[in-house]
Formats: C-alpha cells, structure tokens, sequence
C-alpha cells in the first residue's frame, strides 16, 4: 500500500495526457446545456438592435498564456454580434492582446463579410489600466484620439456617434486577470452604470459569482465550458465545444485518481503506515 | 550515457525527423508560416517536457519566451503610447524651455490653453521624473512622481472598492427570509455563509460553546469555496492542454480531428 501512495507523479501526468489526447482524437457527442450566467449574455446581445446603431464593446484582457482558453469566447461572441450586424469596437488594457485581438477580429470579420471601420473597429490599447476605463468613460476620444491604424474616431463610422462608454449598448470584458473584470466593475459598470457582461479564465470564474448575485455583472462566461456553452447557444459549435470531450474524460480521469488517492491514504493508516 | 540523457536524444531526434516528414510530403508549407508552426510546435514540447525533468530545453523555452513577451511588449507601448502621445508633448516642452518667453505670451493671449497644455504636458514630466531612479543625484525627484501616483492610487481606490465590494454586496446578503412563495433557502445559505465566515475569522475571542460551532459551520462554506475554486483551476489546466495539444495535432502534424 505504501507503493500506491508513493507513486511516481508522471505516471500520473501520462495518464491525464493520454484521457485528453484519445478523446481529441476520436470524436462522440456530449451535450453541452447553457448556464443561466451564459444564457443572460447570449440573451442581451441578442435583444440588441442594429438598425437602432447598437454597438458592443470588448475588451481583449488576455495574453498568449490563456489564449486556448479566451479565444473560443471571443470569437463565439463576435459571431453572435457580426450576424445581427451589430457594431463592435474592441479595445485591449494589455500590451500583448493587441496581436490578439487584431487576429481574432479579423477572422471572424472575414468569415461574415464586415468591414472595418463600418462594422468593427479596434481601438489598440494604451496605458493607465483602471485609468483608461475611466478616461474611456468621461471622454472616449481623450483616452483614443485614433483607432490602432491612426485613423481619427471621427472618420470610422462605428465611433463617429460614441462620445463615451455610456454610449455601448454592451460592454463585455474577456480577461485573463489584472487589468480586468474587476477593474471594469469598479471603475466602468459601477460609475458609468452600462451593462456588463465578462469571459474570464476558469481559475477566476468563482470570484465573480458575488457580483452575478448583486447584478453588477450580466453575465459571465467561465473558461471553455463557458465558451462551449455559448458556441452551443448560436448553433456554430467550434473549437470549445469539441475541447468539451477530452475536458469531461480528463476530469473523469482526474476524480479517479483522487478517489484512488484517499482510498490508498486510509488504508495505509489502517495498515498502521504513518 | 545515462537514462535522462539517452531520452533527451532520442526525444530530439524524433522531433527532427518529424519536423523533416512533414516539410518533405508538403503537409507543413516551406515558409515563414511553415517555420513558424515548428518553432511552436518545439517551443510547446519544450516547456512540456518539465514535467519529466527539468533540462536545458525546457530552460531555453521558458527563457525565450520572458525575452520575447518584454520585447513584444516595448514595441507595443513604444508604438501606441510613446510616439503618439509622449513624443510629441516631449518636443512641445522641449520647445518652451528653448523659447520660453514666445510660448509664455502666446499663453497669457488664450489663458484656456495654460489648462489644456498642463493635462498634456505634466504627466509627461512626471513621467520622466520617475527615470531619474536611473541617476544618482536628482533621484529625489522621482519621489514627487511617487507621491502623485500613491495620492492618486489612494483616492482611485478606496471610494470604487467600498462601492463595489462592500455597499453593493450588502445588498443581495441581507434578503428577505420569508417571501409570499414561503421560506427563501438561497439567502438562508448566502447569510449563513457570511455570517459563519466572518465568525470564523474573528479572533478577538475564543472559539468555543456557540461560537466554535458556528465558526465550524464556517469552516465547512470555507472547505466548498476551496473545492469549488480548485475544481475551476483543474478545468483550466485541462483546457490550455487541450488547446495546446489541438494546435500540435491540427497545425503541426496537420490532422482533421473531429468536431463532435
């Protein structure tokens, strides 16, 4: 018994690998049903209008470290906006989600036909974190004078009648940490009072349930399963979706080897091991 | 040879001849974007391979990775904060010390501009304040910048979070009980929770008699939002290795895995 309880830790980790690996590999159909946090951002964008100029803004929080994890979000969302021809403006408080976010606007802008500067435009990102938001929310063109490419917020047509964030019909932040939902909530939705929605990583997910429960927030979509969710809700099952077979086995996998572990923990005892 | 050293080969001479199938049959393209997914691809097995043992392939990931996100990140900042916005307040200060009683007049002739020019130019100032921790003698300037950023911090940070982590909190803790549709488990177990909670971590008096039994009671919400919070952090993990080994069997090896 003291054997098992000893075991080496990467027959462990070969064991995880393989449960994700076979999976991925070999395709079977799991349900995915949406959350009511997941289903209320899906249900506020979709009751925004279009012809009414409705615009939402994201905020690309994320670096390369969380990508696998944010971008199917991002671009589930993106989809649901880019097919009810709402507006999008993006915007990042990292340095190193301006690659990002320009690649996943991009995309998904291709794969409807929107325009920048008609349909989507990318503000880039500056300094200042919370800073930022606030400025963003006084005055969008004293935060942006321009978008990334330098255009003046005057010449695209998305921004041309947004003077400040109480002017997006929707704010939703995808954030992988500092600066991020928190920061949006305390210095964005708290003062400027617009709707919230969040996508944050799965480690997060638990420290904003409080603000779910005293609506500070919409909505939120929490790591991949969230994503899946949403992919599932606007009928284009992608990437989060398919991660939702080696995601269940892997988890399966891993409450196996805790059970393992507590049964080979007490008979240890019980066999009188330290 | 030892073991270790025989695996690290051996793992490397696999990758190479892997590398070598793939741009050979066509599947990986000969060009920027084909070199691009292997540098990934070597980059992504390299930082895995730690969880064998650590060598000096895993160290040569980890350290290219902190070199290039620092340069990715200069040439972010430098590009949309310092050339449009600093640069050019920069070269208008630069311009009144040179010409100072020119700019001097043409400011007391539009007193507006004196507001205007203060907003654009002090942060600039107090910026370059904060480089003199690079001098000797003038450092102490830096403590002018120190004190705007913490009085600043300060005032920023205390009114938002009391806002939205205290008053708009108390809110939804302190629900009805009793409601027309009868007893309201949900806020029962909210105010239990934080009740229990905050007792558990009172220590100005003992936990005993009633007041052990409820700060246990605190323990027990204490252990779910441990467990609840651990379980999140598993799905996570599992996610960025889906992703990763998604991008390894799609890009690198260039395989059609299955959507459902």
């Amino acid at each position: 018994m003291a054997n098992l309880t000893n075991i080496d830790r990467r027959w462990i980790f070969l064991a995880v690998f393989i449960s994700v690996l076979v999976p991925l590999l070999v395709g079977f159909h799991l349900p995915v049903k949406a959350s009511p946090n997941v289903r209320a951002i899906y249900t506020s964008i979709d009751a925004l209008d279009a012809k009414a100029g409705d615009t939402v803004l994201m905020s690309f929080d994320f670096g390369p470290s969380t990508l696998t994890e944010l971008q199917p979000m991002a671009k589930a969302v993106l989809r649901h906006c880019f097919r009810k021809k709402l507006k999008v403006v993006g915007v990042t408080l990292l340095p190193e989600g301006v690659g990002i976010a320009e690649t996943i606007l991009s995309d998904v802008a291709a794969e409807f036909g929107a325009t920048y500067g008609e349909d989507y435009i990318f503000l880039g990102y500056k300094a200042g974190n919370e800073v930022l938001i606030l400025n963003m929310g006084e005055e969008l063109r004293a935060a942006f004078s321009t978008d990334v490419r330098g255009t003046p917020l005057d010449d695209l047509t998305v921004t041309r009648p947004l003077r400040s964030l109480g002017d997006m019909a929707y704010v939703l932040d995808i954030s992988a940490g500092y600066p991020g939902v928190e920061e949006w909530i305390q210095y964005g939705q708290e003062r400027y009072r617009f709707k919230l929605g969040a996508g944050c990583t799965a480690v997060m997910a638990p420290d904003f349930f409080p603000f779910l429960q005293s609506g500070q927030l919409d909505g939120l979509l929490g790591g991949l399963a969230g994503a899946a969710e949403y992919e599932t809700l606007i009928g284009q099952p992608d990437a989060a979706v398919s991660g939702m077979r080696p995601q269940s086995v892997g988890h399966v996998v891993i409450i196996l080897f805790i059970l393992f572990g507590n049964v080979a923990y007490f008979a240890s005892r019980r066999g009188g091991g330290s | 040879m030892n073991r270790d050293r025989l695996v690290f080969l051996v793992v490397v001479g696999l990758f190479a001849a892997v590398n070598l199938g793939l741009f050979l049959s066509g599947r990986l393209p000969a060009n920027a974007e084909g070199v691009g997914i292997l540098l990934a691809a070597g980059v992504s097995l390299a930082l895995y391979s730690f969880l064998y043992k650590d060598n000096p392939l895993f160290k040569l990931a980890e350290h290219l990775y902190v070199g290039v996100v620092a340069a990715y990140e200069l040439g972010q900042v430098w590009f949309q904060n310092m050339l449009p916005d600093v640069l050019p307040r920069g070269a208008a200060i630069y311009e009144a010390v040179r010409h100072p009683i020119d700019v001097g007049w043409a400011l007391l002739g539009d007193p507006r501009q004196i507001v205007t020019i203060g907003i654009q130019v002090v942060p600039v100032i107090l910026g370059l304040f904060l480089m003199t921790r690079l001098t000797g003698r003038s450092v102490w300037l830096s403590r002018i910048s120190f004190a705007f950023i913490v009085g600043l911090g300060a005032g920023l940070v205390i009114p938002r979070r009391i806002s939205a982590y205290v008053l708009d909190q108390l809110g939804p803790t302190i629900q009805p009980l009793w409601t027309e549709a009868g007893f309201a488990f949900s806020p029962f177990l909210i105010l239990l929770g934080v009740v229990s909670v905050l007792i558990y971590f009172s220590f100005s008096f003992e936990h005993t008699g009633a007041v052990g039994a409820v700060s246990r009671v605190g323990i027990w919400f204490l252990m779910v939002s441990f467990g609840a919070s651990f379980g999140y952090t598993v799905m996570a993990r599992l996610s960025l290795l889906i992703g990763q080994l998604t991008f390894l069997l799609e890009k690198w090896l260039t395989l059609n895995l299955p959507l459902w």
